[in-house]
């Protein structure tokens, strides 16, 4: 087991909504890994995306500054954080196809309102956990 | 006055019967003269020559009095003729064969001879031969041979001399006739052309104000672009509108040189002829005219989007009309094409659609906190809930999932409106979407009361489409039933192959809807009179949606309905639906 798989997984959280990214804290919470940052913006995420170490990075879609999809884009492009999970979020199906998020820039996607135990679920599914007993 | 215009008045053409005695009447008043005065023509038997003064008289008497026209022509020569025997009795009573006064017999003669008619002929000719004949007969003591020569002989003079007069005046007649005929004939025409020249005059007005109109719309136009162009798109139209669009004049672009063409983004010409070149086209050989043209030529009008490009290179969206142009004989003699500027309302429906997504995201977001947090607060393994605090749970769950479905509702009809219409097309059995939308319904129909059943076939009914949105088209079917059909009734889902189509049946046996409102169903937001009258809740998207829906599957939607007893909706879809309606997106649920 190398120490990757031997640490929690790191992940970061990014949506301007307060509650949402609360919900979202605790959904990824109790999927059992680390909460590295939750942050209300793209730039702080992606500020904590390449400080290093991040499974996975949790990012709205709409968000003020770097939008979620710049953020991925970022996360791509970046040979350090390529390998870094990106999980899309957003309440427009509009917005996640218009841009090719879902082909091009995400390895998963989710549509608001969503359910905290779906969220969990997702996340352990991306990070390969096995589920709490 | 003078003489010629006192003789201008008398009627020479046509004469009375008076006008004619007139020179007999002098010529005997003259004879008188000269008989009565000292040394004159002796009277030699005085009650003849006053009996012929006496009868000129009662023939000039005649004349005057007897309206003569109303009688037959023929009978005026009663008058000559009597005028002729007034000369024979004068002759007889001036000196019989010496009388001077014979020569008196030329003036009815000649009347004689001039009436229309062979016969006066032989009435001048006999008339003449009495009035010279007679003084042999009667004063018998003064006959020679040269007399009785003369007698006999002056009669045939005078019957060649009538015959020429005769016809010489039937000639005349005829002239003057043919004259008159031809002056009447002038006199219409003339009539007819000052009526002509009239007409001409009013329908030249009346072109006038109507060129003037079309002039003023023409120069009305300025919004819209029309163009004309002959069979190969040469422009020889250009309109205010055009100027104004694609910023050249009408003296610059009439110069037999622009084409239509020349004005489209050829990217898009090159699109159209690869669709044309899919399937059969009217024309032999292709060319970018065609793109514009080809469905004009196949007897259709065409409304087609388009872009223009204008000399400076700027690009307009636009809505082209195209027409065929005729002639006066319906034929077509080249294209007529009117143009829309759709800028603005392109961008409106961009804006539309921003709004749109906005409203869901504003609207989805706070939603996503209350169902989220609700969950949080249900699955709360530490700190668990009461039953009754599970309950108003419960109630605030399914209101929040309520407004949650009106806001995708409201979305999806927006979507539609605006053509983007979300579709992921598969091979759907719509046995397991009759089946899943039932089972889901279940907890409802148990709820409210009503028996629910499901009629499927063992064998799968397959068709193209989309599965979510085919099962979302049922389930409200299904959720209306359910809501209109009281306590104790039953809703069936029934399915059923029915040749090239598929059909599935919601029936139910519910409050109805009147007959009267069934057309209006599917308009957004109606809700019928029996819905608001039992206060059945919904807001009228649910059929506008599944229209919407089955529509989009090439389908249609049969309603039938009797209140108080029941209604029954039917979804008919083709079993092959040949291609997706609008463009598919990928569903929000699928993962990759």
């Amino acid at each position: 087991m190398s120490d990757a798989d031997a640490r929690a997984k790191r992940v970061v959280i990014a949506d301007d909504d307060d509650d949402i990214r609360g919900l979202m804290t605790i959904a990824a919470t109790r999927a059992g890994v680390e909460i590295v940052a939750a942050v209300d913006n793209g730039r702080a995420a992606l500020d904590a995306v390449r400080a290093g170490d991040v499974d996975l990075a949790v990012l709205d879609i709409s968000m003020p500054g770097l939008n979620g999809v710049e953020v991925a884009e970022a996360i791509r492009s970046d040979e350090l954080t390529r390998s870094t999970l990106i999980l899309m979020v957003s309440a427009s199906v509009q917005l996640l196809t218009d841009h090719g998020v879902v082909a091009d820039r995400s390895d998963s996607f989710i549509v608001k309102p969503f359910s905290p135990r779906v969220l969990s679920a997702r996340i352990r599914e991306m990070l390969e956990l096995e589920e709490p007993a | 006055m003078t003489i010629d215009r006192w003789l201008s008045r008398i009627p020479i053409d046509s004469p009375s019967a008076f006008m004619k005695q007139v020179p007999t009447i002098a010529g005997f008043a003259i004879a008188a003269i000269i008989a009565l005065i000292p040394n004159g023509v002796p009277v030699t038997n005085v009650p003849l020559f006053w009996g012929g003064m006496g009868l000129v008289a009662i023939a000039s008497a005649l004349a005057a009095v007897v309206p003569w026209r109303r009688f037959h022509s023929e009978w005026t020569v009663v008058v000559p003729v009597l005028s002729l025997l007034a000369v024979a009795l004068l002759r007889l009573g001036t000196g019989s064969s010496v009388s001077p006064f014979a020569v008196l017999t030329l003036l009815p003669f000649v009347w004689i001879a001039t009436e229309e008619g062979r016969v006066n002929i032989l009435i001048a000719a006999v008339g003449t031969f009495i009035v010279l004949f007679a003084p042999l007969v009667i004063d018998g003591g003064t006959r020679t041979p040269g007399d009785v020569v003369r007698a006999f002989f002056s009669p045939l003079i005078y019957l060649i001399v009538a015959i020429v007069i005769n016809e010489i005046a039937h000639r005349m007649r005829l002239q003057v006739k043919a004259a008159h005929e031809s002056a009447e004939q002038q006199q219409a025409l003339l009539a007819q052309a000052v009526v002509a020249q009239d007409e001409l005059v009013l329908n030249e007005a009346r072109l006038k104000t109507a060129n003037r109109l079309i002039q003023s719309i023409w120069n009305a136009v300025t919004e819209q672009s029309v163009i004309g162009t002959d069979l190969d798109g040469l422009i020889d139209v250009w309109n205010p509108g055009a100027e104004k669009m694609l910023g050249l004049t009408e003296k610059q672009v009439l110069d037999g040189k622009h084409h239509v063409i020349d004005f489209h983004l050829h990217e898009e010409l090159e699109q159209r002829l690869q669709e044309m070149d899919a399937r059969f086209t009217t024309v032999s050989s292709i060319d970018d005219f065609s793109a514009l043209v080809d469905t004009v030529r196949a007897g259709s009008a065409d409304v087609r989007d388009w872009t223009y490009v204008r000399p400076d290179g700027k690009r307009v969206a636009v809505q082209v009309a195209a027409t065929p142009r005729l002639d006066e004989n319906g034929h077509r003699v080249g294209f007529i094409f009117v143009a829309t500027d759709m800028t603005q309302a392109r961008e409106f429906a961009r804006l539309k659609d921003e709004f749109v997504g906005l409203i869901s995201h504003e609207l989805r977001t706070p939603l996503s906190s209350i169902l989220g947090y609700l969950e949080l607060m249900r699955d709360d393994d530490e700190s668990p809930l009461s039953e009754e605090q599970l309950q108003y749970l419960g109630v605030a769950e399914r209101n929040a999932h309520r407004l949650l479905r009106l806001v995708g509702d409201l979305l999806f009809t927006a979507q539609v409106e605006s053509g983007r219409f979300p579709l992921e097309i598969k091979d759907v059995d719509l046995g397991g979407v009759v089946s899943t939308s039932v089972e889901s319904s279940a907890p409802v129909a148990a709820n409210a009361g009503v028996t629910l059943v499901s009629e499927v076939p063992d064998r799968p009914v397959e068709v193209r489409g989309d599965p979510v949105r085919l099962g979302q088209a049922v389930d409200n079917l299904v959720s209306n039933a359910l809501k209109f059909t009281p306590r104790g009734g039953t809703v069936t889902v029934a399915l059923r192959p029915d040749g090239e189509q598929a059909v599935i049946a919601v029936t139910d046996t519910g409050i109805g809807i009147p007959a009267v409102e069934l057309s209006q169903l599917s308009q957004r937001f109606f809700r019928a009179s029996t819905a608001t009258r039992n206060a059945v809740p919904g807001v009228g998207l649910g059929l506008t949606i599944t229209k919407a829906i089955v529509t989009a599957h090439g389908g249609r939607l049969d309603i039938a309905s009797e209140e108080g007893v029941g209604t029954s909706i039917s979804i008919v879809l083709p079993v092959e639906t040949p291609q997706p309606v609008t463009e598919a997106i990928p569903r929000a649920e699928v993962t990759k």
